[in-house]
């Protein structure tokens, strides 16, 4: 899939049964003036045309017969952008919708597989519609859902005027631990500047790796934080039992009472997370600082105290859920002290994720022959849990970055352009089920010269 | 002016009858029985009758298919032909006036095959998964549609009896006089392309994963050949049915299939294009081989003799149809929408 001006860029449409497709669909079509736009759909929709080519297709799934047990194509779709590309002049670019319940890997390795379209098109981008309201519904028992989750470049988070902010961060949060190299951005009625969904380019890996720095981190140290508007003097910090005999926290003064200024100190916080904690004991003192505390949780009735110097924004991060604790702040008086803004960032744990990113991002030249081997052995007993990978790399024996992707045991990679000064630097991610993040990290840094 | 550059060959085996411009893509091209007449299909559904004049020809744009065509066929006796739509139509025309005598629903939006028996005036459909035969009145007399996928080809036997089928999950044998005698060669593959050899001993199929198979049709026996850089789509068999000559790629394979077959033979090899073989072609009753290639080159090869290319010519684009007369002719339609006939002169023997 080389991406060179000629080939035409394709983009698949992924998402459940009314989670925007139809509609995003139509706001491509129209928003695009001037573009000849064929879309090829499974479910014939109410879709406006004018100067476009809408061809319906069934979902016709070819197994290959060459070993690769994943190696699953599209064949509706090989037999109808064959025939397209016979006019191809004509189209700027090719839209694939696929049904609700389509696996998109299938769509995605038609073009690693078949030489004839390998050789016109590129897959631009998949995007994958989620219906911010009732996906919850599917997401943990439907492969469907992470599948098409797992394979997006772009997750647009539809329909959320249906859902509160803080549904929408646990959901964000969740989505973003699944598939750490999406771009997510939330939508009502799917409405989206084009450039966000269109010529992404599916190689252009620096947008995909560079665009979210806490990819390597998908979950955070903490699952909670509260940001309280407080007076100078002491708070009550009230905890009961729990499930943990400790917990980790960290109290820190916040620029001011605001929602965003919360998510400034998150990075901040994650830093502190990563330090030895300071063990402390019931009825322990905790001032605002980048001290990391673990507050001790053993007994019914347990209480630290808040020393807050003066008035302003504070935000407290814990490593569980308050409400696990059934934990509140009270002032001097006893009066409980609500959050201004609250946020949850892992789900709870009994939606620990299958489907996950796997982010690794470092330094050194890497050894052609090693990583090869290191690749296909990994791809050969893990290619069907590998939904899709992507990387920017640096080989010793080149001068210039490699940039690959692959989706389950396929992959396509070239050379890019030369690296530049301090900049080389390897980093790539796999997006999958049951991956072994510490294992990937080993293997990978074994093949570095 | 002429688009066509024959200076590179110093033979005279090749010259040009005519040429004419039709508009578009030509995705299909069939001439008929009696060489008087070709129709030309292109990919965004307009037919043209072309009258052949002998050193001209004109042509009359006689009809569309919306959505594109796919395929072409005469009927035996000229008096009509077939068009096979992506509208889910098979049109039926008048093989003189060009009028539209019938219209037939195939059964599914893409039509991708219509091919006339030449033994009797049976026409076979292929519309998604469903093949339809047709009798001379235009009533159905057999249908199915037990195939695991869109039919990607079809060809009658040489005999006439039956017809094979290609589509994902290997080649489907029916008897239209038959209901109850469908035979599967069945693989975990696609078959896109198909050929039946003139003897009636082999099918043979292009496929998906670069293979080539040929299927024994009395034993049902598999033979499959890789090593092609591409899908092997062009298929061709010398009139004899000893020879399979093959593309998928740049250079093109010529197998043996007398005696025990392909097996075990390594295929004889022709190496001349130097982009993909786009079309390829046996001469009925003779020994020449006619493949054009994408970078719009066509040669002339006498490949059972030896491994030389004995004539061809350079056009303005690529042939996306070719078909010889039987007379030995050759037809060609290009992918600019030129259609020419080619007279091909007899080689001296030397």
């Amino acid at each position: 899939m080389s991406a060179t001006s000629s080939t035409i860029p394709v983009t698949v449409l992924t998402g459940f049964l009314g989670s925007g497709k139809t509609t995003l669909l139509n706001r491509i079509l129209s928003e695009n003036h001037g573009k000849r736009i064929a879309v090829i759909e499974n479910e014939f929709g109410e879709i406006g045309v004018d100067n476009d080519l809408v061809i319906g297709a069934e979902e016709e799934i070819f197994e290959m017969n060459n070993g690769c047990i994943c190696c699953t194509v599209r064949g509706d779709l090989i037999r109808i952008l064959s025939n397209l590309l016979k006019r191809r002049d004509k189209f700027d670019h090719i839209m694939i919708e696929t049904t609700g319940m389509a696996d998109p890997g299938p769509v995605a390795q038609t073009f690693f597989m078949d030489d004839e379209l390998r050789e016109a098109m590129s897959l631009d981008g998949v995007v994958t519609l989620v219906d911010a309201k009732h996906v919850l519904l599917h997401i943990d028992d439907s492969d469907e859902v992470k599948e098409q989750i797992a394979f997006a470049d772009v997750i647009l988070l539809n329909k959320v005027d249906l859902v509160s902010t803080t549904e929408l961060d646990q959901l964000e949060a969740r989505i973003h631990a699944m598939n750490s190299a999406a771009k997510i951005y939330r939508t009502q009625d799917a409405a989206i500047d084009m450039d966000n969904v269109l010529n992404l380019g599916g190689f252009d890996l620096d947008r995909a790796l560079e665009v979210d720095p806490k990819f390597m981190e998908p979950e955070y140290p903490f699952e909670w934080s509260g940001l309280y508007a407080l007076e100078a003097g002491d708070y009550r910090f009230l905890l009961g039992a729990g499930p943990d005999p400790a917990m980790n926290m960290n109290f820190r003064s916040a620029e001011a009472a605001s929602e965003t200024a919360m998510r400034e100190t998150v990075e901040k916080a994650v830093l502190v997370f990563s330090d030895n904690e300071v063990e402390l004991q019931t009825g322990a003192v905790i001032e605002p600082s980048e001290q990391l505390s673990q507050i001790n949780l053993e007994g019914d009735q347990l209480e630290y105290i808040l020393r807050v110097p003066a008035a302003g924004a504070y935000t407290l991060f814990t490593e569980h859920h308050p409400d696990e604790f059934e934990a509140y702040i009270t002032d001097a008086q006893g009066n409980r002290v609500e959050a201004s803004f609250e946020r949850e960032y892992k789900p709870d744990h009994e939606h620990d994720e299958d489907v996950t990113s796997v982010g690794i991002n470092t330094q050194g030249d890497l050894d052609l022959d090693k990583f090869q081997e290191w690749l296909r052995v990994l791809l050969a007993e893990q290619g069907a849990d590998i939904f899709r990978m992507k990387g920017i790399l640096s080989f010793s024996n080149s001068e210039k970055r490699y940039v690959f992707q692959g989706v389950h045991m396929l992959f396509d990679g070239r050379s890019d352009r030369p690296w530049r000064e301090g900049e080389r630097n390897n980093s790539l991610i796999f997006i999958g089920r049951n991956l072994d993040r510490e294992a990937l990290n080993a293997g990978f840094n074994s093949c570095l010269t | 002016m002429s688009d066509i550059d024959l200076s590179e060959y110093d033979s005279e085996l090749v010259s040009e009858l005519w040429s004419i411009e039709l508009d578009d893509y030509i995705i299909d091209l069939a001439i008929s029985p009696d060489s008087n007449k070709l129709v030309a299909a292109t990919v965004e559904g307009s037919v043209f009758l072309i009258d052949n004049q002998g050193d001209s020809a004109q042509s009359t744009l006689i009809g569309q298919h919306a959505n594109g065509i796919n395929s072409v066929s005469w009927r035996s006796d000229g008096a009509e032909f077939a068009t096979a739509g992506q509208d889910g139509l098979v049109k039926i025309w008048d093989g003189i006036s060009g009028k539209v005598l019938s219209t037939l629903e195939a059964g599914n939006s893409w039509v991708g095959k219509v091919v006339y028996n030449h033994h009797r005036n049976i026409l076979a459909t292929a519309a998604g998964k469903h093949l339809k035969l047709w009798d001379e009145q235009y009533e159905i007399i057999y249908e199915s549609s037990d195939h695991a996928s869109t039919i990607a080809d079809v060809a009658w036997s040489p005999n006439g009896s039956e017809i094979a089928v290609a589509a994902y999950g290997g080649v489907t044998r029916h008897k239209p006089d038959q209901k109850n005698s469908i035979k599967k060669y069945t693989w975990k593959g696609s078959s896109l392309a198909m050929a039946w050899s003139p003897d009636g001993k082999y099918i043979s199929t292009g496929e998906q994963d670069l293979t080539v198979h040929f299927w024994n049709v009395k034993t049902g026996e598999d033979a499959q050949m890789s090593g092609f850089s591409s899908k092997a789509l062009e298929l061709s068999w010398s009139t004899n049915g000893r020879w399979l000559i093959t593309g998928g790629g740049i250079d093109i394979c010529l197998w043996d299939c007398s005696g025990k077959g392909p097996v075990g033979r390594t295929p004889r090899q022709y190496a001349g294009h130097y982009n993909k073989v786009t079309q390829l072609g046996f001469q009925p009753d003779g020994d020449l081989l006619a493949s054009t290639d994408a970078d719009s080159f066509l040669f002339m090869w006498d490949p059972i003799k030896h491994e030389k290319i004995i004539g061809g010519a350079k056009f303005s684009a690529p042939a996306s149809s070719l078909q010889w007369s039987h007379e030995g002719k050759l037809a060609i339609g290009h992918e600019n929408g030129k259609v020419r006939l080619l007279e091909v002169n007899s080689i001296a023997e030397k």
